[in-house]
């Protein structure tokens, strides 16, 4: 339940209800497609049928003759009017290739789905119907679809020019793994594959692009988590001055990464604006959301044990097939899975290899975890491997290689140094809530009855609020607290929602701060004209860096307007009380003044009771979280993450063995996300992280042909959980404060889909171990699960 | 020139509460209509494909998917949006109020179809159990919240709805 507060207590850590979910709940809030301008007219973009061709001509004579079409025009058009766009990350800072990534294709088509041509016309099914008369003349090329056939020596380069494949090698390598493993008594190897699954968000992309004709300049609606950046990629590609764009990001219906920048889609349609003077709007079809892809990558896991059952050594080569060149970020997800290895595990000598692979395939994006949820899933999957092959139980060989509580901060073999953790307490938490013991006689007594129930658990260390040196993705964050002649207050801040409500936790942060009610707070967020510069929502940053610039410029402010009453009391600052509202000081008994009236006086009285501050009452801050290093220490390593949020999912299932389908029975979360501003927004964030984990782990996937061709298009083949699906989520809370950040913030954003997803994989392979089944390939869908179960036990299958 | 020429049909529809009389095209939803043509931005696009439900509004007191709802197939039909519920006042529907209270939503995008469903049902079933919520809302994808505050929002509401509730629970 909401709780109701009266205005001296505080706000931070109380369940206080958003305030921008009500214009949801009543049909007003405005999502990007719910702007419509006059002269609106819409675009159609017509995409490749094939993952591989030589485009020998686009002839779009066709679409121009429709009725009510203003424009058609192929790639080579658009190549003229625009540069390459700008990589959200470009690879090659880190080593990697790099190439001029175009609007649409030109000369040749690089994946499936790629925009070849662009229509623009009145309405979305006169534009629809133009595209389908445009002609393209293609010659297929034989696609790569599969990583090996990519890496294989000889194989035709995806990149004309590129010497192989390889967008990146990443190798992180500490210690001597091979004298670690020389000496191990134990070696256990697990392969593991997670497939192409992504965030789709309920909201589709949509950019409505508007030509300022008396500034020449271009304002974009837009679905997108970062702002600013996106203007600079738009001023970049477009060839135009970045003072000239104005992003606005208004109410998104859900991001997950997927919203991130670099889609060639965003300056398309700006550039549609620009030629035509008029407002262009784009609505991504569910189809075409369902071509950006993640995480499809397989890993080989080797973990070396002492006798004792204590991990000497990790290695891991993992092959990514990230799909084809593109300015979105989503490569770095294989970057970040390697960064993370070994987790919560203490463990020096480490030999990681990580392959980022370009292919025929659509490419990927940004996806909650952001590679560190498949660290999580190959790292638990295999802890629980390593537990069966050595006999130990998956929660004593947990235990007994978590970093210990009393090591922080630690530095990790990667170069990351985690700030605060208790790992072995999180994972106790997460038993106790869900009644491990209970569940393992339950387990037991099914068992005799013949039925197969299981109990998974897994750790998800994630590291939050990352930047990178030398790109638009900032470790720090700003926000501006402005309070009127009225004593109302307006929050504009650099980080963005995607829909999590964390306007409400800055509403918090800046209300407790300013010692204000609540109700008088108004943030605003994502419009570039208006907010201090800022780099929006990623990496679980929000409320880190959002609510800790926060609190920096309303400190400032309220030391201004303490100074004022001061001044207007004829009192010390220091005997200053605020209480609902109403300045009063212990040095005078009998005076008081309203919140309001000292803001009047700031605003009207500069030259005698408020010449003591500098008007108006307006701070602009910037937290800067401390814990980012980015001078490379003597191994050439650098911490990129402030904070290191972890935590422990259980899950509960029974399999059916006729069928193959999986009954999740019970769940459990603990979290440490440091403090928690507001529990049931915190909680909310657990619970959803938790079904996208668990859906795919289960059904969702993005499967193509062998010739690359897409086969899932809709919601009908993207199983994601429904509500019937998902049995209670029992959370719970074990915090240790990040000693870095205001209030301890770790991030609660980000962490939870490889946690729940490997914790599904364990609890599936602990309910069917009694027939000799083990699997590490995603999804578990029936059909794999059935197919697992007949061909276990050498073959026998259940009896 | 070529011109998209396509039949179209006189409807009548009582959207909210007003009436409107529309010339639909044959291949136009009522998502179209109801987001285009009468300004109910409420109502989401999600899918068009009829499997997400972000576009799910009431047809003559039944839930039904507008994107896959064909306009001209609705002759004369009252339709209740997410923009229909508040009360005489501007007030919020008990519905509304548990969903906001309990946080049954966070990006909102699902929202609105998930209200509507979760209203059909408690209308007729003042004491839904969990499988009862679990049907009702089947129609219905929820990408943020992993459905738990939405199923203690639909509980909370029938108790505020049906007083009597408490008792029983």
């Amino acid at each position: 339940m909401i709780e109701d507060k009266k205005e001296s207590e505080s706000y931070v850590g109380k369940s206080i209800r958003a305030k921008e979910a009500r214009a949801p709940l009543i049909g007003k809030a405005k999502y990007t497609n719910d702007y419509t301008f006059s002269g609106q007219l819409y675009a159609h973009i017509l995409r490749s049928p094939h993952a591989a061709a030589k485009i020998n001509s686009v002839d779009v004579s066709g679409a121009k003759k429709v009725s009510g079409v203003h424009l058609a025009i192929c790639g080579q058009d658009v190549f003229n009017h625009t540069n390459g766009i700008t990589d959200h990350l470009n690879p090659a800072i880190f080593g990697g290739k790099s190439t001029r990534l175009p609007c649409m294709a030109v000369d040749e088509a690089w994946c499936y789905g790629q925009p070849v041509a662009i229509v623009v016309a009145e309405d979305e099914r006169t534009a629809r119907y133009a595209a389908s008369r445009i002609q393209v003349d293609y010659t297929p090329l034989e696609p790569i679809i599969d990583v090996e056939k990519a890496v294989a020596k000889g194989a035709r380069s995806v990149v004309p020019g590129w010497e192989d494949n390889t967008l990146i090698y990443v190798p992180f390598m500490n210690g001597d793994t091979q004298a670690a493993f020389d000496a191990a008594s134990h070696v256990i190897t697990t392969d593991v594959k997670i497939h192409r699954f992504s965030s789709q968000p309920m909201e589709t992309r949509c950019y409505n692009a508007i030509w300022e004709h008396d500034t020449e300049s271009i304002t974009l609606y837009g679905t997108c988590q970062n702002p600013h950046p996106l203007r600079l990629v738009i001023a970049e590609t477009l060839r135009m001055n970045e003072n000239k764009i104005r992003i606005i990001a208004s109410t998104i219906g859900g991001a997950f990464g997927l919203k991130m920048h670099g889609h060639p889609e965003e300056p398309l349609i700006c550039l549609m604006a620009k030629l035509l003077g008029r407002p262009v709007k784009w609505v991504e079809s569910r189809e075409e959301c369902l071509l950006i892809g993640a995480r499809e990558q397989q890993h080989k896991v080797e973990m070396a044990f002492d006798s004792d059952g204590v991990m000497v050594g990790l290695r891991d080569n993992v092959l990514a097939n990230i799909g084809a060149p593109s300015a979105c970020p989503g490569w770095g997800m294989v970057f970040l899975t390697g960064l993370t290895m070994p987790g919560p595990y203490k463990v020096e000598n480490i030999d990681v290899h990580m392959n980022a692979v370009t292919t025929n395939k659509p490419s990927w994006n940004a996806a909650r975890g952001y590679g560190k949820e498949s660290t999580a899933i190959a790292l638990e999957l295999a802890m629980d491997n390593a537990a069966r092959q050595l006999g130990i139980s998956p929660i004593d060989l947990r235990l007994k290689n978590f970093i210990a509580k009393d090591s922080f901060p630690y530095n990790s073999p990667t170069g990351l140094v985690y700030d605060s953790g208790d790992y072995s307490g999180v994972l106790l938490k997460a038993l106790e809530t869900i009644d491990y013991q209970g569940w393992k006689d339950k387990q037991a007594a099914a068992l005799i009855e013949g039925r197969y129930l299981g109990i998974g658990v897994a750790f998800e260390l994630t590291p939050e609020g990352g930047t990178i040196p030398g790109t638009m993705v900032a470790g720090y964050d700003s926000s501006t607290v402005r309070v009127g002649p009225d004593g109302t207050v307006r929050v504009l801040t650099g980080i963005t929602s995607p829909g999590t409500h964390n306007a409400t936790a800055m509403a918090q942060i800046a209300a407790d701060e300013l010692g204000v009610d609540i109700a008088k707070i108004e943030v605003l967020q994502g419009d570039t004209n208006a907010s201090p510069y800022g780099f929006g929502n990623y990496s679980g940053r929000s409320t880190i860096v959002g609510g800790g610039s926060v609190a920096l410029a309303a400190q400032d402010v309220r030391a201004k307007i303490n100074a004022v009453a001061a001044a207007l009391l004829e009192v010390e600052p220091d005997t200053l009380n605020l209480v609902s509202g109403v300045f009063s000081s212990s040095a005078k008994s009998d005076a008081t003044l309203t919140f309001a009236e000292v803001c009047y006086a700031s605003y009207t009285r500069a030259y005698d009771v408020a010449m003591c501050i500098d008007p108006p009452l307006e701070a602009t801050r910037t937290f800067k979280p401390p814990g980012i290093r980015h001078t490379p220490d003597e191994n050439g390593r650098i911490n990129p993450y402030p904070s290191y949020s972890n935590a422990v999912y259980v899950v509960v299932c029974e399999v059916d063995t006729d069928t193959g389908k999986i009954d999740l029975l019970s769940l459990a979360a603990a979290h440490d996300c440091g403090k928690v501003i507001n529990p049931i927004l915190v909680e909310g964030q657990v619970c959803g992280a938790f079904a996208m984990g668990l859906g795919g782990a289960l059904s969702e996937d993005i499967q193509y042909d062998a010739n690359g061709v897409q086969l899932t298009k809709s919601f009908k083949d993207y199983v994601m959980l429904r509500m019937a699906d998902i049995p209670p989520i029992g959370v719970a809370h074990h915090d240790c404060p990040n000693p870095d950040n205001y209030l301890g913030l770790k991030g609660a954003g980000e962490a939870g889909v490889g946690g729940s997803a490997a914790a599904l994989v364990n609890a599936v392979n602990d309910a069917l171990e009694p027939l000799g089944v083990l699997m590490h390939e995603m999804p578990l869908t029936p059909s794999r699960v059935w197919s697992a179960i007949q061909n276990a036990n050498n073959g026998e299958g259940v009896n | 020139m070529e011109d998209l020429l396509d039949t179209s049909a006189l409807i009548q529809l009582r959207v909210d509460g007003e009436f409107h009389e529309l010339d639909v095209l044959a291949g136009r939803t009522l998502l179209d209509v109801l987001r285009d043509d009468i300004g109910k931005k409420g109502t989401h696009l999600g899918c068009k494909t009829g499997h997400c439900g972000a576009c799910t509004v009431m047809i003559d007191g039944k839930v039904a998917k507008s994107c896959i709802t064909m306009a001209a197939t609705l002759a004369r039909a009252e339709i209740t949006t997410i923009e229909g519920l508040l009360d005489e006042k501007g007030g919020l529907h008990p519905i509304q109020q548990s969903f906001w209270d309990e946080a049954g939503l966070q990006c909102g995008y699902c929202a609105p179809g998930i209200v509507l469903s979760a209203l059909e049902l408690v209308t007729d079933n003042h004491h839904p159990s969990a499988e009862d919520i679990e049907l009702a809302l089947a129609g219905s994808l929820c990408r943020c919240t992993g459905y738990q505050s939405i199923k203690r929002s639909v509980a909370e509401a029938c108790v505020r709805m049906y007083p009597a509730n408490e008792n029983i629970n």
